[in-house]
């Protein structure tokens, strides 16, 4: 990783360098000053990601602890790519990051007033995905726009190899589903939501309520095991 | 040489019995999945699902090309004297290699518009449903664990 990021600095550091060699002193002087301007925007940025971050967690309508340190956790690990991915965005001034990341669609979905925005990071021992997101939305329309100004982002934004995503779910009014590769999001209206509780059971995996009331499995009274069953 | 011939002509005759015998007979266990009238058991909270019935859940039509469904596909019950659709997430018969065979035909209960009955799956449910073409995703996001 820190092999990777060296080299996007030497790279965009050339790049600077043989621009500057073609033009004049000026924009010599505008591109250090971008470039100080651009570290400043960077810190900015991710003081920004921290407060959503914190308001996205207090505006999860399941409180719980687990759910906001899986997302610190995951946070934390990934502070210093995504700066990285920070400064190089800047730094290419009109082309934006080409990678349909995990802040580019939660910015997207707050843009378009998603109600009561939950994000649970899935732990690594669940080959599912690495973030399950659950937005409730105002009305069956609404759901269908944010789906669908989702997957125009992503469309937008894929470049390497990802294959095409569909909306899951486009003839059920209350519950909608899109399945990027790392993240998969859940558009449900506040009733559904509530029916299905998705939220607590991906934080508590196994401890969720609905799965406890679950009565287990009895066999019956005349059940009588035959090995020869299995042999055939 | 006669009675060569004649031996060749009597074991011809005995072929042709043993195949038709094979022919008429359903000797056909490994080549269906889930068809129509196999019993099946449902795997979610449900209550339609889990409530006893004198008669189990039986598959009354399969909404594949041929009628066999394997995991992923829709079928049709029949529960309680009420049709209702579901998928299929898990069979009796080995399907592919790295896939997971289970010892009861499992389904999930769905309705008409793809969202499922129940809130909760605690049996597992293969993650190959993921890679898969078809609406999935709110039945994996029901379940607890993947196999």
């Amino acid at each position: 990783m820190n092999i990777l990021c060296r080299s996007r600095i030497l790279v965009s550091s050339v790049c600077r360098k043989s621009s500057l060699i073609d033009q004049s002193a000026v924009p010599r002087c505008t591109s250090l000053i971008f470039k100080a301007r651009c570290h400043r925007l960077a810190v900015n940025l991710s003081s920004c990601q921290q407060r959503w971050r914190y308001g996205a967690c207090l505006k999860c309508p399941f409180e719980s602890k687990r759910c906001y340190t899986d997302r610190g956790e995951g946070r934390l690990t990934e502070r210093p790519e995504k700066l990285e991915d920070e400064t190089e965005e800047v730094e290419d001034n009109r082309r934006f990051s080409e990678v349909f990341t995990l802040d580019v669609l939660i910015s997207l979905l707050r843009q378009e007033n998603a109600v009561d925005l939950c994000v649970i990071k899935v732990p690594d021992h669940i080959q599912y995905a690495d973030y399950f997101i659950v937005v409730s939305g105002v009305s069956p329309r609404h759901l269908r726009a944010m789906a669908l100004y989702a997957i125009k982002v992503f469309k937008f934004m894929r470049n390497h190899g990802e294959p095409h995503v569909k909306i899951e779910g486009k003839d059920a009014e209350d519950w909608m589903c899109v399945d990027f590769g790392k993240m998969v999001v859940h558009f449900m209206l506040p009733e559904t939501r509530e029916v299905y509780e998705l939220e607590k059971l991906w934080t508590l995996r196994t401890y969720d309520e609905q799965l406890k009331k679950i009565p287990a499995e009895t066999l019956p009274e005349d059940f009588i095991f035959d090995a020869s069953e299995f042999t055939k | 040489m006669k009675v060569f011939h004649g031996f060749q002509k009597l074991s011809k005759f005995w072929r042709q019995i043993t195949d038709l015998i094979f022919y008429l007979s359903s000797v056909s266990i490994a080549t269906a999945a889930i068809q129509k009238m196999t019993r099946v058991r449902v795997v979610d909270n449900s209550s339609l699902g889990n409530t006893p019935y004198h008669r189990p859940p039986r598959v009354i039509h399969v909404y594949t090309k041929n009628g066999i469904g394997k995991v992923g596909d829709k079928v049709l019950l029949a529960i309680k004297g009420q049709k209702k659709k579901a998928l299929i997430v898990g069979h009796k018969m080995p399907g592919d290699r790295m896939t997971p065979r289970f010892d009861s035909n499992n389904v999930v209960l769905i309705e008409d518009n793809g969202n499922p009955t129940g809130t909760r799956i605690k049996v597992p449910i293969p993650s190959s449903l993921r890679q898969m073409e078809g609406n999935y995703s709110k039945v994996l996001a029901i379940a607890n664990t993947f196999v």
